[in-house]
C-alpha cells in the first residue's frame, strides 16, 4: 500500500552521481562517466556514443562494440528510457527545474516527443558527414558528469541555460524533445518487456497520472483505447504514475501483453 | 698602510665600476629603464668549490640580479644554472629573521639578548660541570675565512677545547690527509689553467659534468680545439661525465685502490717511470695495514710510517698484476695496461682529477696517496698542463676549513695542535698563554656527533651547515640530538632545515653578500667581497654571533678589532708565510682573487716549481720544500687494497652510492628555495640498472623501498635517467630533505682522515 | 483532461510543424554551430594529446570524452579541455608546463580508452609521438649562451636519444664550450618534461605539433 518507487529511484540517481564522483575520493570501483565507464573492471559504453564515434571516425573497435552491446542489452531488459529517469543526472536536474517551474506557474509549452528521434537521426548523419561526434561536444550529460569528475564547473553554464529555458518557456523540452540519447533509448523502450501495466477496472479517470508524467502523451493510448500496457518507447519507466495513482490502477509488467 | 672602511668602500666602487666596464658582454647591452640604478659589486658564487666570480646587482637595498663576472678568470662571465639563480637564494619565503628558543615542542620567537644569554649560560654550565671538551662548534666549508677564524680562535684559544670541526670533514678531509702525507702541505700544486693546457684527463670518482659544470666545459673545449685530448672517466656509475668522456672505465666499488696499484705496477714493470725524477724528488714509505673502518665509538688510529726502498716498493706492487686486479675490479687486464701506458706516455700531458669518489672512502687517504704515486713515478707533476688536481665541493672548503684550519687537529696554515712550536706560534699571534690550546685533538665530525649521542658533548653549535641531513647513519644522530639530559643544540642558519628541527635554539644568519667575506676555491684562489645588502629582520652574520658568545663567555678580548674583517685578515696573515703566503687585504679587494702563495703581490700558478713558486730556488727545478722531514721530497706510499667497510651480501645485495645533481647543491637548503631549480629537479629518485629492476619486477618510475641495516626510505625508481647505475649498484642524490638517503649510509670512515664513506654501503631494494 | 484526446489523430499541419520543421531547425542550428563556431581543436593551437592518441582529426572523431584516461593518469597530467578548445571541449590533453607526461611504462591512460581515440595496443612508450620539442627562443636559452644549464637535456626521459648535447667552442670566453641541446625529431616523443623543467619564465623549449615526415632515399 505504502510502497513507493520514487525514493528508490532518487537513491539510484544520486548513487550514480556518487559513483561518478567516487574516484575523487580514491575509490577504484568505477571509472569514467556515462559515455563510457568501467564498473568493477567491466567496460560499459553508451551505445549512442559508440554509434557516433564509429560513424564519425569510420573505425570499428570490437571491444567498444561489446561494451555498448552489453549496455544495450541491459537497457532492453530494463525498459529503454529507464536510463533517463533512473540514471541520467540531467534528468534529475530538469526534474527539479520542473518543480520550480510548476511552483512559478511559468512556461508550460511542450513540443513533440518525436523530436528526440529526429535529433538522434540528425546527429548520426552529421557524424558521418563531418567526422565530428556532434552530440558528445554539446552533451549536457557529458558536461554534467565531467563537472562531477574533474570539478570542471565552467561548461555547466550550458546546463544553466537549459534549465532556465525549461523553467521559463518549455516544460522538460530537453528530455522530451531534444535529447538524442533519449531518442536512442526510446527505440529500445518500444520493444522492451518491462512496461507500466494499466488495470482498467481500477482506473477512475482522475488524470493524476498524466499530471506527474513528464511524457504524458504515452498514457493516452491506455487511457483512451483500453490498452493493458503503456507501450510507447518514450515512457521513461520512472514509476511516478504508479506512485500517484490513488486506486493502484497502474503497476509493473515484466512481459508483453 | 692604514685603510679605513670608507677607503674600502671607495675601492669597492672602483672595482664595481671596473666590473661594469667589462660587463657589456653579458647584460648591459640590453639594458633598459628597469636596469637603471642597479649597482654592481663582485663576489664569488655561493655554491661549489669552483669559485666562479659573479657580479651582484643591488637596487633599493635588495639584490635584483646577478650575472657571471666577465672579468673573473675562473668562469669569464659564465655560470652554471645554480649560479644563474644566485639572486634568489636569499629571498625564500621562509627566511629566518628572529632567534627562536624551544619551549617544549614549539619554537618561540625571542630577542637576541634572550637567545645569547641562554646560549652563554648553557656553555658556562657545561664547561663548569663537564669541562671545556663538553662544548663544541660544528661549522663548514661555507664559513667565510673570518667566521672560521673567529670560531677557531674562540674555541681553541678562548674556551680551550679542540672541539671544532667543519663539515669539510665529510667532503675534503681525505684530500687534506692525502696532501699532508705525500707533500706535507695541504692543497694542490696545479691550477685550473691545466684544464686548458693538458691533453689527457683521468677523472676518478668525479662527475664533473654535473658537479663542476663550468670547469668541465673547459676540458671539453680543450678537446674541441685539440683532437688529441683524451678524457678517461673511472667510475662505478655511468654519469653525464662518462657520456662525454672518450672512455668510461667501470670498476667494482672500492677497487680503485687496486687499480691504481696495478697502473703503478705496469709503469714500474715496463720501466715507464721517470728515473731521474724519482731519484731527485721522491722517497718511498709504507704505513700500517688493516687499519679498520672507524665504526666503533672513540675509534683511534695513528699511522706508523716506515721508509722503504724503490725495490721494496716494487716488491709491494708485485701483488697487483693486471690479471689479479682484473678479477677484483672487473677492468680487463689489457685495459689496465693500456691506461698505465697512457698515464706514462712521455708525449702526453697527464692530469688526474677527483672528488668525492676518492675522498668519501674508508681508505680515502690511501687512494689520494695512490694517485700521487702514479704522477710521482712518471714525473708528471708541478708542470703547466700536467698535474693531479683535487676538486672541492664547497666555496671555502680550501679557504676556510683547510687554510684557516677549523679541524680539531689543525691550526692555521698547515699547522697542527699536536706540535708545541705551532701552538706557541698561534698563542703568540692570538696573544694568549700557549697552555690554553690543548695539545690533543678531540673528535672528528662523526665522532663529535657520536659524542653528542652518548652525552659526552652537551652543547653543540652548528653554523652554515645542515648535519642532521648530511651525516651518515643519520637516524642515530637525529635521535641523539634530542635525547635531553643536558644536551643543547644551537643551529645558525638562514632557513629552516632538517637541523633546525632538532635545535634548542635557532639563530637567524646573514648569508653571502649580506656580510663581508673571503672564500678560497680549489685552485688556491682567495676571493673577497663586500657586504652589499642588509640581512632581513634581525638576522646577523655568523661572525657577529660567534663574537657575541665570546664576549658573554669573557673572551671578548680575543676580538679587539674596529674594522673586524680587515684587522682579522692581517692577524690571520701572520700565520701564512713560508709557502702559504696571503696578500694584504686590499690586494683581494682590487683583484678577482689571487692564488697563494702571494709573494710581493705576485700570485703563484704552480707550487714547488721553479720559475713559478718563489720558494723554489734557481736550479732546483722542482722542490717539495714543505716536506722538510724528507729533505724536500714527496712520498710514494705503499698502500694496499683493503675491502670496503660493508659490501653487498645475500640480505643486502646492492651497493648504494649517493651524490649530487647539477640543479641542487648539497642539502638543498638554498637551491630548494629557488622555484625554477625546484621545478627543474623536484625530488630524489633511485637510479637502478634495468636488468636488476627486471629481476625484481620493478618498472620505471615505480616506487621502491630501499633499506640498509640502518634505515629505510621509499622513492621512485629511475631506469633511464641522467645517471645509469651499473648492475648491482643503485644511486640516490642526497639533496631531498623529504628523502633522507643518509639514514641508510654507514658511518664508517677513513681512519687517517676521519672522512665517512657515502659511496658504499649495502642495501636491499623492494617494491614499495 | 488530455486535450489531445479530443483529436482523433495528428493533423498534417501538426506533423509538419512538430515532426519536420522543428527537427530541421535543430539540424540547421546544430550544423551551423559545428561549422561556424566549433572549429577543429588544433585550429586554435596545438593540443598535446595523451600517449597513443590517433591522428588529431580521427582523435576528435573517436573521443567520447569519458575522462577515463585522465582518471587513469597517476600524475594528473591529463586535463579535460574546456570550452576554449572548440569542438575539442571535454577532450583530454596535457599542459606540459603544468604537469608533463612522465611516460609510464604500462601506459594506463591508453589502456583505459574505450573508443580507440588512444591506441590501446600501444606497448612501447618510447615509440609514441605526441609532439616534438623545439627550442623556440634561442636567444633566451641559457645553454646556448654558454651557461651550464641543459636542464631539458638532463631531465629528458630519452636522454642521449631524443636530446643530445653538442659542444662547440665558446668564442667569447675562449676557454669554455657551449653545450647545445639538440632535439632529434625521430626519437622525441613529445612528453613535455623538457618544457616543464625549463628554468626560464617562458619556457624556451616547447612541445609542438610534429612536422610530417618527409621521405627520400638518402640513408643518412
Amino acid at each position: 500500500m505504502n510502497f513507493k518507487w520514487w525514493p528508490i529511484r532518487r537513491f539510484v540517481q544520486l548513487g550514480i552521481v556518487t559513483l561518478i564522483a567516487s574516484p575523487l575520493f580514491g575509490l577504484t570501483i568505477f571509472h569514467g562517466n556515462l559515455s563510457a565507464g568501467e564498473l568493477f573492471g567491466i567496460n560499459l559504453s553508451d551505445p549512442f556514443a559508440f554509434l557516433q564515434a564509429t560513424a564519425a571516425s569510420k573505425v570499428f573497435i570490437a571491444s567498444f562494440l561489446a561494451s555498448a552491446v552489453l549496455v544495450t542489452g541491459i537497457y532492453f531488459m530494463l525498459g529503454g528510457r529507464t536510463f533517463c529517469s533512473w540514471v541520467c543526472p540531467v534528468y534529475l536536474l530538469t526534474e527539479w527545474a520542473d518543480r520550480l517551474r510548476s511552483r512559478f506557474g511559468t512556461g508550460g509549452r511542450t513540443f513533440s516527443l518525436s523530436g528526440v528521434r529526429w535529433s538522434f537521426s540528425a546527429t548520426i548523419i552529421i557524424c558521418v558527414l563531418t567526422g565530428v561526434p556532434l552530440f558528445e561536444i554539446l552533451s549536457p550529460i557529458g558536461i554534467t558528469t565531467r563537472a562531477v569528475m574533474f570539478k570542471a564547473w565552467q561548461p555547466l553554464l550550458l546546463i544553466l541555460s537549459l534549465v532556465t529555458i525549461e523553467i521559463s518557456i518549455a516544460r522538460r523540452v530537453w528530455c522530451r524533445s531534444l535529447c538524442p540519447v533519449g531518442g536512442f533509448y526510446s527505440f529500445l523502450g518500444r520493444i522492451s518487456p518491462l512496461r507500466v501495466a494499466f488495470a482498467h477496472h481500477l482506473c477512475t479517470q482522475c488524470g493524476e497520472c498524466t499530471k506527474v508524467c513528464p511524457v504524458e502523451e504515452v498514457l493516452e493510448p491506455p487511457l483512451t483505447t483500453h490498452k493493458p500496457q503503456v507501450t510507447s518507447g518514450d515512457c521513461t519507466r520512472c514509476g511516478d504514475c504508479i506512485d500517484i495513482c490513488p486506486t493502484q490502477a497502474l503497476g509493473v509488467d515484466i512481459w508483453y501483453k | 698602510m692604514e685603510l679605513s672602511r670608507r677607503d674600502f668602500l671607495k675601492a669597492s666602487a672602483a672595482a664595481a665600476a671596473f666590473a661594469a666596464a667589462g660587463a657589456p658582454l653579458l647584460g648591459s647591452n640590453n639594458a633598459d629603464a628597469a636596469e637603471a640604478g642597479i649597482k654592481w659589486g663582485k663576489a664569488p658564487c655561493r655554491f661549489c668549490g669552483t669559485g666562479c666570480g659573479v657580479l651582484v646587482g643591488v637596487k633599493d637595498g635588495k639584490i635584483v640580479a646577478t650575472k657571471g663576472d666577465p672579468a673573473a678568470p675562473v668562469n669569464r662571465g659564465l655560470n652554471c644554472i645554480k649560479g644563474y639563480f644566485l639572486s634568489k637564494i636569499l629571498y625564500g619565503k621562509d627566511r629566518l629573521t628572529k632567534p627562536l628558543i624551544r619551549k617544549g615542542n614549539k619554537m618561540v620567537e625571542a630577542s637576541w639578548d634572550e637567545a645569547m644569554t641562554l646560549i652563554a649560560s648553557k656553555f658556562k654550565e657545561a664547561i663548569e660541570k663537564h669541562g671545556p671538551d663538553s662544548v663544541a662548534m660544528y661549522g663548514s666549508g661555507q664559513w667565510t675565512v673570518f667566521e672560521g677564524y673567529a670560531a677557531s680562535k674562540l674555541f681553541k684559544g678562548g674556551i680551550g677545547t679542540n672541539n671544532i670541526e667543519p663539515n669539510a670533514r665529510l667532503c675534503m678531509a681525505s684530500a687534506v690527509t692525502g696532501f699532508m702525507t705525500t707533500f706535507a702541505s695541504d692543497e694542490p700544486m696545479g691550477v685550473y689553467d691545466d684544464l686548458d693546457l693538458g691533453d689527457t684527463y683521468f677523472l676518478w670518482g668525479a662527475n664533473m659534468a654535473e658537479c663542476h659544470p663550468v670547469l668541465f666545459s673547459r676540458i671539453i673545449d680543450n678537446r674541441l680545439k685539440n683532437p688529441a685530448v683524451k678524457i678517461i672517466d673511472f667510475g662505478t656509475r655511468r654519469t653525464r661525465t662518462s657520456q662525454m668522456a672518450d672512455q668510461y672505465i667501470k670498476f667494482t666499488p672500492q677497487t680503485d685502490l687496486a687499480l691504481l696499484n696495478a697502473i703503478a705496477y705496469v709503469i714500474v714493470k715496463e720501466k715507464l717511470y721517470d728515473e731521474q725524477f724519482i731519484k731527485k724528488h721522491v722517497v718511498f714509505k709504507k704505513g700500517k695495514t688493516n687499519i679498520g673502518n672507524g665504526l666503533e665509538d672513540k675509534f683511534k688510529f695513528t699511522d706508523d710510517p716506515k721508509p722503504m726502498t724503490f725495490d721494496e716498493y716494487k716488491e709491494f706492487l708485485s701483488t697487483y698484476t693486471p690479471e689479479y686486479v682484473e678479477k677484483l675490479s672487473g677492468v680487463p687486464a689489457a685495459k689496465i695496461i693500456e691506461l698505465a701506458r697512457l698515464y706514462a706516455d712521455k708525449k702526453r700531458k697527464v692530469n688526474s682529477l677527483w672528488t668525492m669518489g676518492f675522498n668519501q672512502h674508508t681508505r680515502g687517504t690511501w687512494v689520494n696517496n695512490l694517485v700521487y704515486n702514479v704522477h710521482l713515478l712518471t714525473g708528471k707533476i708541478c708542470r703547466p698542463g700536467e698535474n693531479p688536481l683535487s676538486l672541492t665541493g664547497q666555496p671555502s672548503a680550501c679557504g676556510t676549513a683547510r687554510e684557516v684550519g677549523t679541524f680539531t687537529h689543525r691550526l692555521p696554515a698547515d699547522m697542527v695542535v699536536t706540535n708545541p712550536d705551532h701552538r706557541a706560534m698561534a698563542a703568540k699571534i692570538w696573544g694568549i698563554d700557549p697552555k690554553k690550546i690543548p695539545e690533543k685533538p678531540t673528535y672528528n665530525a662523526v665522532e663529535m656527533f657520536r659524542a653528542l649521542d652518548r652525552g659526552d658533548i652537551k652543547v653543540v653549535w652548528t653554523q652554515v651547515t645542515n648535519p642532521f641531513q648530511s651525516l651518515p647513519n643519520l637516524n642515530r644522530f637525529r635521535k641523539g640530538a634530542r635525547k635531553g639530559d643536558g644536551r643543547f643544540v644551537i643551529v645558525s642558519d638562514m632557513y629552516p632545515t632538517k637541523s633546525t628541527e632538532v635545535a634548542d635554539v635557532i639563530l637567524p644568519s646573514a648569508s653571502w653578500v649580506e656580510k663581508e667575506g673571503v672564500f678560497g676555491n680549489a685552485e688556491r684562489r682567495t676571493q673577497q667581497w663586500f657586504k652589499m645588502v642588509e640581512a632581513p629582520g634581525e638576522a646577523r652574520s655568523d661572525l657577529a654571533q660567534t663574537i657575541e658568545l665570546a664576549k658573554r663567555l669573557g673572551h671578548g678580548n680575543l676580538f679587539p678589532y674596529k674594522y673586524i674583517e680587515k684587522e682579522m685578515w692581517e692577524e690571520y696573515r701572520q700565520f701564512t708565510g713560508g709557502g702559504k703566503d696571503l696578500a694584504p687585504y686590499e690586494a683581494y679587494v682590487k683583484s678577482r682573487g689571487l692564488r697563494w702563495p702571494v709573494v710581493n703581490g705576485k700570485e703563484t700558478l704552480y707550487r714547488y716549481a721553479e720559475g713559478y713558486d718563489p720558494y723554489v730556488k734557481a736550479g732546483e727545478g722542482i722542490k717539495f720544500y714543505k716536506n722538510k722531514k724528507d729533505d724536500g721530497r714527496a712520498v710514494i706510499w705503499a698502500r694496499p687494497y683493503e675491502a670496503a667497510a660493508e659490501a653487498p651480501d645475500k640480505t643486502y645485495p646492492f651497493w648504494l652510492c649517493t651524490g649530487r645533481v647539477l640543479e641542487h647543491w648539497h642539502t638543498g637548503t638554498m637551491t630548494g628555495r629557488v622555484p625554477e631549480l625546484k621545478r627543474a629537479y623536484p625530488s630524489a629518485v633511485c637510479e637502478m640498472h634495468p636488468d636488476d629492476a627486471k629481476k625484481l619486477g620493478i618498472k620505471n618510475l615505480q616506487k621502491v623501498k630501499i633499506s640498509s641495516r640502518r634505515g629505510t626510505i621509499t622513492l621512485p625508481v629511475d631506469l633511464n635517467g641522467r645517471g645509469k647505475a651499473e648492475k648491482g649498484n643503485i644511486f640516490v642524490a642526497f639533496f631531498d630533505e623529504t628523502k633522507l638517503i643518509n639514514e641508510l649510509c654507514i658511518d664508517a670512515y677513513c681512519p687517517i682522515s676521519g672522512e665517512p664513506d657515502y659511496k658504499k654501503c649495502a642495501v636491499k631494494v623492494e617494491k614499495a | 483532461m488530455i486535450q489531445k484526446s479530443s483529436h482523433t489523430g495528428i493533423t498534417r499541419r501538426r506533423f509538419l510543424k512538430n515532426g519536420v520543421l522543428i527537427p530541421l531547425a535543430l539540424a540547421v542550428a546544430g550544423g551551423s554551430i559545428s561549422t561556424l563556431f566549433l572549429r577543429r581543436a588544433d585550429a586554435r593551437g596545438f593540443y598535446l594529446r595523451p600517449p597513443g592518441a590517433v591522428e588529431e582529426r580521427r582523435f576528435l572523431a573517436s573521443c567520447i570524452k569519458c575522462g577515463k584516461c585522465a582518471q587513469a593518469c597517476p600524475y594528473k597530467s591529463i586535463k579535460m579541455a574546456g570550452g576554449e578548445a572548440g569542438i575539442g571541449i571535454g577532450t583530454p590533453h596535457i599542459v606540459a608546463r603544468e604537469v608533463p607526461c612522465y611516460l609510464c611504462p604500462d601506459i594506463p591512460c591508453a589502456k583505459a580508452c574505450p573508443s580507440g581515440a588512444l591506441d590501446k595496443k600501444l606497448e612501447d612508450i618510447e615509440k609514441i609521438t605526441m609532439g616534438t620539442a623545439v627550442i623556440v627562443d634561442r636567444e633566451s636559452c641559457l645553454s646556448l649562451r654558454g651557461l651550464r644549464c641543459e636542464v631539458c637535456y638532463r631531465q629528458c626521459p630519452l636522454i642521449d636519444k631524443a636530446i643530445t648535447l653538442e659542444p662547440r667552442h665558446n668564442q667569447r670566453t675562449g676557454v669554455h664550450s657551449i653545450m647545445e641541446p639538440v632535439i632529434h625529431r625521430d626519437k622525441c616523443v613529445g612528453c613535455g618534461i623538457c618544457e616543464n623543467a625549463c628554468v626560464r619564465d617562458q619556457p624556451v623549449i616547447v612541445v609542438m605539433k610534429s612536422p610530417p615526415v618527409q621521405k627520400d632515399y638518402y640513408e643518412f
